[in-house]
């Protein structure tokens, strides 16, 4: 969009008012996102700011070649990956059963969860990470397969695998919470 | 019961808010942290304010659209116009900077490239201070650039029936010179201030010929130049004007490529057509 390309370009050219537009705009999405794929709030919180800060940081090499937000949402499924994984490694099962406590210093809650979204997300993390990543891509970061399967580095088909086999699980989960 | 397009529409439609409060003491280290990162660059170096308008589509596409400039280099000197071919090369770029005003269409590739809304292509028409920028894709207008280099303004309108929008941009900062970097006279005198090699002759659009190809990095300029760069330049043998730019670089992993032809030079552009004629139904997005 012309908005998002405008505004990168008066953000690379040092306007704060372009970044605090950019943060306004996308902060709430890229939070619901990395929660979402996190199922952690601390966790999420410090992944969204992290994605911030090296937005700003990178601003000098950063070259918008498609949507913003699609860009964003990418940093934050990588940064949410990298974190998953981190945790893997430590044996953890997953990190909606044993995430340590985050270091983050801030006092209060960034994000406030409402109950539904709550329910939603302890079905999500139920998934496989790469399903569970290929269908909040799609349906909250708004990307086209194609650029999900560039972001994840494997084919197209792999990707509409993942969504439709992710999709069913998370139909079946969810009915199945219906009907008890 | 839920199917997978509930699911999925319960996943796109499912909110969460943030606290206010935090929302604006994370902003303040965030601006704090971009003050400090401003500080560091400036320190370090100066920014490369060409290749930032280069790297940048949009800009670029402003720019190119921007101007057809009046400065001609001393390269003119390196030269030689005692040429045994067809085309006298020195003559081109005065030709160029002579033009009244030059229509031409542009055609550019990224790949890979993750953008939908890029125009297949766009008709460019400028004159000395004056542009306009026309994007079709499939055969309609989505985009429309204005530039003005008296007033240093840009306007961009978005003409897809979901956005109906335009932004206007002052480009304060920018230095005329600047804003000739991507045009067509630009081009001609870069070509001939960098190593070139002859190609000889070919016909394009049944017009015979002659072309040069540099592989100069300097051709695109900056601090940091971009791989592989390749560019041709094809002028008519009988007119002495350009008929095609052929343009190809690698930035960031990203092959770039961009045909220019269609050229037609010293024409007369009503002014009428560099008048912005926004819809009354466009919203205005300019932050």
């Amino acid at each position: 969009m012309l908005e998002d390309k405008l505004l990168v370009w008066k953000f690379k050219h040092g306007s704060k008012e372009a970044f605090c537009r950019i943060y306004e705009k996308y902060r709430d999405d890229l939070l619901r996102l990395a929660i979402s794929l996190l199922n952690e709030a601390d966790v999420a919180e410090d992944v969204v700011h992290d994605v911030f800060t090296s937005f700003i940081q990178n601003a000098n090499r950063f070259q918008l070649t498609g949507s913003l937000k699609g860009y964003l949402a990418t940093c934050v499924a990588n940064r949410a990956r990298n974190v998953n994984q981190a945790y893997q490694r430590q044996q953890n099962p997953g990190l909606d059963a044993s995430v340590p406590a985050s270091s983050s210093s801030r006092p209060e809650k960034w994000i406030i969860i409402s109950d539904e979204f709550r329910w939603l997300s302890n079905a999500l993390v139920k998934l496989p990470y790469d399903q569970r990543e290929t269908i909040l891509l799609r349906a909250q970061g708004g990307m086209k397969f194609r650029q999900i399967a560039k972001s994840q580095s494997v084919p197209i088909k792999t990707v509409q695998s993942r969504y439709r086999i992710g999709l069913d699980k998370l139909r079946s989960m969810l009915n199945g919470e219906v009907t008890k | 019961m839920n199917t997978p397009d509930n699911i999925e529409k319960l996943i796109q439609n499912t909110v969460i808010h943030s606290n206010p409060d935090v929302n604006q003491a994370v902003l303040k280290e965030l601006l704090q942290q971009f003050d400090n990162t401003r500080e560091q660059k400036q320190a370090v170096m100066q920014p490369n304010i060409r290749r930032t308008i280069m790297k940048n589509r949009i800009t670029k596409l402003s720019i190119t659209a921007a101007v057809i400039g009046v400065v001609v280099l001393g390269l003119l000197e390196f030269v030689g116009t005692q040429s045994t071919s067809g085309v006298v090369w020195a003559d081109v770029a005065k030709k160029v900077q002579a033009s009244r005003g030059v229509i031409f269409r542009s055609t550019e590739h990224i790949v890979p490239d993750t953008y939908d809304q890029k125009s297949d292509f766009s008709m460019q028409y400028c004159t000395s201070t004056q542009s306009r920028l026309d994007g079709y894709k499939e055969g309609e207008i989505i985009k429309t650039i204005w530039g003005d280099c008296n007033t240093k303004t840009v306007i961009l309108v978005d003409h897809l029936p979901s956005h109906k929008s335009y932004v206007k941009m002052t480009l304060e900062k920018m230095m005329p010179d600047r804003l000739r970097t991507a045009d067509p006279n630009r081009w001609v005198q870069k070509f001939l201030s960098c190593q070139y090699k002859k190609l000889g002759q070919k016909t394009i659009d049944g017009v015979l010929c002659e072309g040069i190809e540099t592989t100069d990095p300097a051709f695109y300029g900056g601090g940091n130049p971009p791989e592989t760069p390749v560019a041709r330049l094809w002028v008519s043998v009988e007119t002495g004007y350009p008929v095609q730019f052929e343009g190809e670089r690698v930035y960031d992993g990203q092959r770039h490529t961009c045909v220019q032809d269609q050229f037609q030079w010293d024409v007369e552009l009503d002014e009428s057509m560099f008048e912005p004629n926004i819809p009354a139904d466009y919203i205005d997005i300019s932050p």
